[in-house]
Formats: C-alpha cells, sequence, structure tokens
C-alpha cells in the first residue's frame, strides 16, 4: 500500500497527467494505444526547378548547423560498353582526384578534409551521385567545390593511373569471400551475358583512357540530367540564387540512351556447384522476378514477407533456424532492378553436413505458399508491418529528399508513397496465393552452392544422399579475375 | 509476483545542455530506484521514436569456459519469458526440465571423458532430448516478441553483443513505446531460455560464417596474441568449444548476474514527451528487483616487455597489421593519440576498397607519392579498460612491394614525429573533423542513440563533449610526447599475412 502511494506522490509532484490515468499492463493484448495519424510530406512542396532545366528537391531543417547535397546524375554502370567495364569503377575513383579545370584534387580534398566536410562520388547501375556533407558556416565554400567538380571535372592522368594500379590490384581479392562469389556467378547464371553482370578485368581497366572518362562527363553531366536533393541548415530561397549563379553558364545537350537488353537465356534447372574448402555452403535457389513497377509488386511484398522476407516472423527463419538450428542467416527475397526483372530466391548458409536438409525445407517452404493459403495472423502481421512502419520512409529529410529524387528520375508516380498504405491494405489471401503461384515456380529453379562438394554432397542423417535429388549437378568453374578466363 | 517488489523511488529529473563549440547534446536523465537509468532526446518531426536498451556486459565479463555466452544469451532473449512465447508456462517448463536433465548427461559423458564416452548411450539420450523437443512445441509460440514489435511497426529491430556492451533495439511509432516498456522489462526479468540447445546450434553457423569470411582466422589468433591477459583477447562470438559445452545453467547465473536494472540504461530518441516517457518507466522498469553491484574487470593487460611478430597464410590479401598498446578511455593521452591517428590515416582507407579523400600522410607518401600500398589506415580504439592503436596495409603486388617494406615506412613516418611532431594545421584539421564528424552522427536518432546510451555506461554520456573538449587542447608536444612513449618495439605487434589460395 504504501509503495503504491508513494508512487502516486512522484508522480503528483511532477505535474505528471499523461500516463498516470492506466496501470501497468500485464499482457500485450491489453495495451490499448493512443491514436497516431500521419500523412506522408508532399513531393511538391520540395520541388524546385533552377536555372537551365536542374531539377532540385530542397528541405530546410535547422536542427544541426550541417548541410547535405547530393547530385544524381542519370548515368551507370549500364550504359558502359562491355570492353570499358570497370570504367564506372574508375569514375568513383577519379571524379574527384582527378581535379577540375583550375584546381588539383588533392588541394580539393585536401580543403574538404581541412573543413570537416565530406565529398564522395559512387556509380551505381543507372544512376551515379556525387555528395556532400559540410558544417553550414562552409557552405558557400562548400557550394562553389561542390559545383566545380560536377561541371569541370578534369579527370588528369596521374589520378587515373593510380586509379587504376589500385582497382586492378583489388581484382585479386574477386574470388575470395563465398558470399560475393555466390551473387556475382548466380546473377551471371540468371541474366547471362549482359551489361548487368559485364565484370572488368585487368584488360578493360588498362583500356579505360582520360579521354573515355571526358567523354562520359560531358555527355551525361548537363543540367537537365541530373536531379539536385539538398536538406539541412539553410535558407532556400537564398541556397537557390547562389546555386543558380553557380550553374548559369552550364549547357544542356541531348542525350541518347543506349538500348539494353530485356531478354535473358533460358538456364537449365538443377543444382549449381562452386567448389571452396569452406566448412559451410552458400547457397541461393531461385529465378528472375519481377519489375517493381509491376501492379503485384505490393501483393509479392506481403506474400515474401510471409514465405522469408519477414525476418523471424517468417517461414522460412522459423523453420530453418528457430525450429532446426541449420543456420544463422536465411530467408527468401526479391531484389528489384531499375528497369528489369529483378531475382527470387531463397537464401541459407549452413554447415556442409545439411546443405541438402535445408536446401529441401526451403523447397517445402516454396510448395507450401503456392498451394496453402497463408493464416490470417500471418496476413495481419504482414500488412501491420508495412502500414505502421510507413513513416520510417520519411526518418530524417535528406532521406525524404532522395527517395523524392528516385521517384522521379526512375519515372515512378509522384503520389507513390502517398497511395501506398492503400494498395498495401489491398492485398488479399487470395491475392498472396496468386501471386506466389504466378511468380514463384519451383520446378525452374536453380539451386546455386558455393562449399566443399564432398561433405555437402554427402549429406547427414536428416537427409541422406547426393546433391543430385535436387535435379542433374552442374560444377561451374570460377574465372580468373585479372583475366576473366575459366579457370579449370 | 511482480508488483510484489518496489524499492524506495529516488528521483531525479535534469535537462543537461552542456556546449562544446556549437556542439549541444540535450539529454533528460532519469534515475528508477532499483538504479536503471532512463535518458530522453527529443527530435521531433517524424512520428516515430527510438528505443535502446543498453547493458554493461559484453565479451570482456566472460571467462575461458564460457566465452561467447554474452552474444549466446543475447539470441536467448528472443527465446521467450515467463509470459511470452508460450501458451502454458508450467507445462512447457515441465519437458524443458526433461530436456536439461539429458543434454546434462550427454555433456558429461560426451564433454567430461577423454575418450568422448559412450556414442550409444548419447545417442539413445539424443533421440529421447529429440521427442522431448517435438513434444514441446505444442506449447511454443514462435518468436512472439518479434512478431509483436513487427506488426506495431517496429523496425531497427535487432540487438548486439560487443565486448563491452549489449544493447536491444526497436523504432516504434510514437504512440506504442508503452509496448517496448512491457516487453523489455518483462524480459528482463523473467527471461526464460526455451529451445537453448538448438540456439546454440545457430550461434555455432554464426561462428562458422566468420571462419569463412577470409582472413578471419588470421585476425582471430593476432587479437589473442596481442592481448596476453586481458579479456579483449577473445572475440565476442567465443571459442567453438566454449559455444559447444556452454550449459543452461551458466546461461542462468549470467543472466541473473547482468541483466539487472542497475547494469541497464534505456535510451528514447525521437517524438517524445519526457513526462510520459518517465511515468511509464517508472510502471514497467520500476518494477524490476534491483541486483547486487558489479564489480569491473579486475585483469587490466600487463606491459609487454617484449615485441610480438606473427606470420599467417591464407585466402584473404596479403597484408600488414601493426598494433600498439594505448590507455583506455578517458585517459589524457586519448586526445592526442586520436589527432594523430587522423593526422596519420585519414582517409585512406576508404569504403569498398574504394579511396578515401586522401590527405592523410600515410596515404599520401605511401599510397600516392610512392605508390607501395593500396590501401592504408591508421586508428586509435581507445576502449573502457585497454586501448589500442593500429595501422593496417596492403601492399602493391604488382610493384614488388611485401608488408615487411610497407613496416619499415611506416615506422620512418612514425620516427620523424617523434622527433618533429605535427603542423598545426594537421591539428586544427583533425579537431574539425572529429567535431563535424560528431555532428553528423547526431543526425540520425539510431546513431545518436547508440552513442549516447553506450557512453553514458561507461564514463557518463557527457563524457563524449570532454572528449571534444580536450581535442582542443592537444598540443604538438603533447603529440610528440605519445608517439615517443607508445611507438616502441616492446609495446607492439606487428602481422604479415600473405595470401595463399585454398587451404
Amino acid at each position: 500500500m504504501k509503495k503504491i502511494i508513494f508512487v502516486g506522490l512522484v508522480i503528483c509532484l511532477l505535474g505528471i497527467g499523461t500516463g498516470f490515468g492506466f496501470g501497468q499492463v500485464e499482457n500485450p493484448s491489453d495495451l490499448k494505444f493512443p491514436p497516431l495519424k500521419f500523412e506522408p510530406p508532399d513531393p511538391k512542396v520540395f520541388r524546385t526547378q533552377l536555372a537551365n532545366g536542374l531539377r532540385a528537391y530542397i528541405q530546410e531543417d535547422h536542427s544541426l548547423p550541417l548541410v547535405d547535397l547530393s547530385a544524381i546524375i542519370g548515368f551507370g554502370n549500364l550504359y558502359v560498353p562491355k570492353d570499358k567495364a570497370g570504367l564506372g569503377s574508375l569514375m568513383s575513383e577519379t571524379l574527384i582526384k582527378g581535379g577540375t579545370k583550375t584546381k588539383e584534387g588533392s588541394v580539393i580534398e585536401e580543403r574538404v578534409e581541412f573543413l570537416g566536410g565530406s565529398l564522395s562520388f559512387f556509380v551505381s547501375e543507372r544512376t551515379s551521385a556525387l555528395s556532400l556533407s559540410v558544417l553550414s558556416k562552409d557552405l558557400n565554400e562548400g557550394l562553389d567545390i561542390f559545383f566545380d567538380v560536377l561541371m569541370n571535372a578534369e579527370f588528369r592522368g596521374d589520378a587515373l593511373k593510380l586509379g587504376q594500379a589500385r582497382l586492378i590490384e583489388q581484382l585479386r581479392q574477386a574470388n575470395d569471400q563465398p558470399s560475393v562469389v555466390l551473387a556475382r556467378e548466380y546473377s551471371r547464371l540468371l541474366y547471362g551475358d549482359h551489361p548487368l553482370t559485364w565484370d572488368p578485368t585487368r584488360k578493360t581497366y588498362e583500356g579505360i583512357t582520360v579521354a573515355d572518362l571526358k567523354a562520359v562527363h560531358s555527355e551525361y553531366f548537363f543540367p537537365k540530367n541530373i536531379i539536385l536533393t539538398a536538406s539541412g541548415d539553410f535558407n532556400k530561397a537564398q541556397l537557390k540564387t547562389k546555386i543558380n549563379r553557380l550553374i548559369a553558364g552550364w549547357k544542356n545537350r541531348s542525350l541518347v540512351l543506349p538500348i539494353l537488353s530485356k531478354q535473358f537465356p533460358q538456364f537449365e534447372p538443377g543444382v549449381y556447384f562452386i567448389q571452396k574448402a569452406i566448412n559451410q555452403g552458400y547457397i541461393s535457389l531461385g529465378h528472375l522476378g519481377i519489375e517493381d513497377t509491376n501492379p503485384d509488386y505490393f501483393a509479392v511484398q506481403v506474400m515474401n514477407f510471409i514465405l522469408g522476407g519477414g525476418s523471424f516472423t517468417s517461414r522460412i527463419t522459423s523453420k530453418v533456424r528457430s525450429d532446426e538450428g541449420l543456420s544463422y542467416n536465411q530467408g527468401s527475397r526479391f531484389t528489384y532492378t531499375w528497369g528489369f526483372p529483378g531475382v527470387f530466391s531463397g537464401y541459407v548458409q549452413t554447415k556442409s553436413a545439411t546443405v541438402g536438409y535445408a536446401i529441401s525445407l526451403i523447397l517445402k517452404e516454396l510448395e507450401r505458399i503456392r498451394k496453402e493459403p497463408v493464416a490470417d495472423e500471418e496476413m495481419e502481421t504482414a500488412i501491420n508491418y508495412y502500414l505502421e512502419s510507413f513513416s520510417d520512409n520519411f526518418q530524417s529529410p535528406q532521406v525524404t529528399m532522395a527517395n523524392f529524387a528516385m521517384l522521379e528520375i526512375q519515372g515512378k508516380p509522384m503520389d507513390y508513397y502517398k497511395t501506398y498504405r492503400d494498395k498495401i491494405k489491398a492485398v488479399t489471401k487470395e491475392k498472396v496465393m496468386e501471386v506466389a503461384t504466378k511468380y514463384i515456380h519451383p520446378e525452374k529453379i536453380a539451386i546455386m552452392v558455393v562449399g566443399d562438394w564432398e561433405p555437402c554432397n554427402k549429406g547427414s542423417d536428416k537427409l541422406p544422399g547426393g546433391l543430385d535429388q535436387f535435379g542433374k549437378v552442374h560444377r561451374v568453374n570460377l574465372r580468373d579475375p585479372m583475366t576473366g578466363e575459366e579457370i579449370k | 509476483m511482480k508488483r510484489a517488489f518496489m524499492a524506495i523511488t529516488v528521483f531525479l529529473a535534469l535537462t543537461s545542455i552542456i556546449l562544446a563549440a556549437e556542439v549541444t547534446l540535450n539529454v533528460k536523465e532519469h534515475v528508477l530506484g532499483n538504479g536503471m537509468k532512463i535518458l530522453m532526446l527529443q527530435k521531433p518531426g517524424m512520428p516515430r521514436v527510438v528505443c535502446h536498451v543498453y547493458y554493461k556486459v559484453g565479451s570482456i565479463n566472460e571467462r575461458p569456459g564460457i566465452t561467447g555466452i554474452a552474444h549466446l544469451h543475447e539470441h536467448m532473449m528472443f527465446k521467450g519469458t515467463k509470459m511470452m512465447g508460450v501458451t502454458d508456462f508450467e507445462a512447457d517448463a515441465a519437458i524443458d526440465r526433461k530436456i536439461d536433465e539429458l543434454m546434462d548427461k550427454i555433456y558429461r559423458e560426451k564433454y567430461w571423458k577423454a575418450d568422448g564416452g559412450d556414442k550409444e548411450k548419447i545417442a539413445q539420450w539424443q533421440k529421447d532430448v529429440d521427442e522431448l523437443v517435438k513434444d514441446e512445441k505444442k506449447y511454443i509460440i514462435k518468436d512472439q516478441l518479434w512478431e509483436l514489435y513487427m506488426k506495431n511497426g517496429g523496425t531497427g529491430l535487432n540487438a548486439s553483443t560487443s565486448n563491452e556492451v549489449t544493447g536491444y533495439y526497436v523504432t516504434l511509432p510514437s504512440n506504442k513505446v508503452e509496448l517496448q516498456m512491457l516487453l523489455e522489462s518483462d524480459r528482463m526479468m523473467n527471461a526464460y531460455f526455451r529451445e537453448f540447445y538448438s540456439e546454440k546450434d545457430v550461434v555455432m553457423e554464426e561462428r562458422r560464417l566468420s571462419e569463412n569470411r577470409p582472413g578471419f582466422l588470421f585476425s582471430e589468433q593476432v587479437i589473442a596474441a596481442f592481448y596476453a591477459a586481458s579479456p579483449y583477447r577473445w572475440q565476442v562470438i567465443g571459442w567453438m568449444d566454449d559455444l559447444r559445452r556452454i550449459t543452461k545453467k551458466d546461461m542462468e547465473e549470467f543472466h541473473n548476474t547482468y541483466y539487472v536494472p542497475n547494469n541497464a540504461v534505456v535510451i528514447y530518441v525521437g517524438d517524445i514527451d519526457f513526462a510520459n516517457i518517465i511515468a511509464m518507466a517508472e510502471k514497467y522498469f520500476g518494477r524490476v528487483p534491483k541486483g547486487p553491484d558489479l564489480e569491473p574487470i579486475r585483469t587490466h593487460e600487463p606491459a609487454q616487455h617484449s615485441e610480438k611478430r606473427l606470420y599467417g597464410e591464407g585466402p584473404a590479401p596479403t597484408s600488414l597489421q601493426m598494433m600498439f598498446h594505448t590507455p583506455p578511455d578517458g585517459h589524457p593521452d586519448t586526445a592526442p593519440l586520436s589527432v594523430l591517428a587522423d593526422v596519420l590515416g585519414s582517409g585512406a582507407g576508404g569504403f569498398r576498397g574504394r579511396a578515401g579523400a586522401g590527405s592523410g600522410r600515410l596515404y599520401k607518401i605511401l599510397v600516392k607519392e610512392k605508390e607501395m600500398a593500396v590501401t592504408i589506415s591508421a586508428f586509435s580504439r581507445p576502449q573502457w579498460y585497454v586501448g589500442a592503436f593500429q595501422f593496417n596495409a596492403v601492399p602493391r603486388l604488382d610493384k614488388g612491394v611485401t608488408p615487411e617494406d610497407l613496416e619499415k615506412e611506416i615506422w620512418a613516418e612514425v620516427e620523424k614525429i617523434k622527433k618533429d611532431g605535427v603542423t598545426p594545421d594537421e591539428i586544427q584539421k583533425a579537431r574539425n573533423r572529429s567535431e563535424a564528424m560528431f555532428l553528423r552522427s547526431l543526425q540520425s536518432p539510431m546513431g545518436l542513440a547508440s552513442r549516447v546510451g553506450r557512453a553514458e555506461l561507461n564514463r557518463g554520456w557527457k563524457a563524449l563533449l570532454q572528449d571534444l573538449d580536450d581535442l582542443k587542447k592537444v598540443t604538438n608536444d603533447d603529440i610528440k610526447r605519445v608517439a615517443a612513449k607508445y611507438f616502441v618495439r616492446d609495446n607492439s605487434l606487428t602481422a604479415v599475412y600473405i595470401r595463399k589460395m585454398g587451404r
């Protein structure tokens, strides 16, 4: 009695009203949460047009004396011809280090570091991004540097030479990590000989010249092919004025993007084994998936959450990890590649003896989700997860601006976030089974394993017998990363 | 039962604003009667709250025989409580006790006997265990805590164990913080370790994943050789032999010792109302009984008195590592060592193997001018009980450079610094970078929670600002002094690793 009074007293002293009306709940099902309404921010509010058609998403945020700026450029590795594979990596290495028309790269880097800033450039599949972070007191100087690099990159020869040497040295590591080998070879099997799978070699790196880098820069780096994002401690109107002055003389040009094939080879279903003397098998099993512009995208997300995407609440994790203790990391995923079907795969890494058993358990789950309706509780968890975690898409102004810029650059509807929750809510149990049947095809699956052949093929008491019980076994030879030639 | 305990509530709530240059940190503190500390930071904007619980326990609290238990325990904390994850607690516990008895027999036979024991007996007991495990399933609700968090929009859902700290993380919609209070206080006091033996298998698979990461086995040996006595010598994942032999009883003892409110801090960052959080914390965490006081780690690292060298071969890139013992976090030499690491190694490691902005001395000389290294970096790591200063470098094999060549070059640079120190510009740059990096770490609510929460468990969160302030006072004489004091061969370990494909 005394104790309860004492606690009450403390709360009264503090004048806390909230939280006192209800007691401590014993069971989670008894919790009552106050309502919470959340509407996503509207991209239109942040969208701005700068000089020469440069588009931007800008948000002021004065909580810290920092500014973040990014230019997302419509250039990526997929636009590079096969004999220049690796050009994107070299560009990442040299855009800043190669300096500008008026400044050495080392001078730029030295200055940015002295200011405690960061400036980086990275090329991805269809876009690349130059990103700057500076204290707001250094914003003017930061903007000068940022646009000088973006507009006037000079790719000096010494930076190229050093970049080539370092990247070639790093090729030696290409076959070291079992996870890296698996991801690369699985992608190669599914997409075949395609820009998505072209890897650099010593020869392609050495063949790339200053002229190649400059050509890409002049071809792709112009205002209308770029979207800018800015967030942080600045005045939006002043920022726009300053940027407009910096880019006043920046010319546009016309650009025709290379046509990329959407034809992919039909591989033979079965087991694809890559030998590596390790004590586990690293496994991916699946086939090509869908594009994220597919109207079934939302239903596929919910279905995959239940199958193997929702970590511990998913079936594959529950069975393979929690019930059987076979693995630390397992599940299923649909990955998305802008403009191409992505990949569907189940995955697991398990000790060699249980490779076959783990594969069999995942295959069973693929069959089950295609043939039996999912449970109401599973639907509830999956749908609520997407609805209740939705505001996480806007966790910082920087992330929000980047999300909006990506929608626009990918040509997705600008009301994507506004309609997102309704589309998730519309997914039904029937729809889940429909998309499982439509997009998961166990009879067409490639099972790729990186591991030690003998113990993997021997199996265990749980499931003896060879891996050929899952189909024809193909042995895949790795390639020498320096030459790209198969290692016999 | 659960409400029976209520210690005298010592109430303390203060808002602290401390300035280090323009850097401010607005943390509200509240201490419960049982000693548990509640930290709060408002970060308005989105209606979400980062909720992290940190316990002052990690692999340094282990001993030979139970290495890896802090991390295994972190896994077990997801396996339910007396309330969660079970339909009928008593019925489930009865089966669980039988499993434990059988497993105890198996362990004694298998691990206590030099010849591995009677295989037939073990097989029979294991069969009985398998039957009981099957039987128990009808009472188990799988991963109920995880599912509740997910269903309520939990993101960033995870837990992690380091040498010093174990953390449990979730980010929830701002109207659902009470769920975290209920679930976390419940598992602090009512944890029940179901499916213990299969979870040990999971952790052994996790260790195998590490073993298959090229270079892991070598760096495990490097750390073990670097520390002769300190419990930092084993990895958080632990030795495989210990993982196999750890018992349920070990686990319960570990839990009861360290998972007490006076050994924990909980931090909330986001769209919160302080009074509301405090009231809920009083109710939920306030009901957990205080535990006995905990003694700090006894064994510090003795002086080395001899140079150590280690050579290894394996399937990872040829490389050089040089390590030096330095004092722990909070020592007056920490700031000059941090400046020194920045001057020597800044930006030269690089993300995904790319060169960073290379304005550090070693990058300029060894990567750029002499073209001897692919990457080179320097770090100063002041941990809670022991510190380490480390150089990592990958040589240019195409130029015939060896790890030993790089070792000579690094020593030459270090000797120069002992004699002449560094430039005022370099010191200023290191300060600017530290301050800016600190500010950036405050941008993400999760990063903020992690930095403040972890710091609180060692020297208090205000130490973060103290450290920034200390950097401002570093002089060139300090740099020369610490270089001369710590960069000596008798205080070093040099590890040379050569790539050799296959095993």
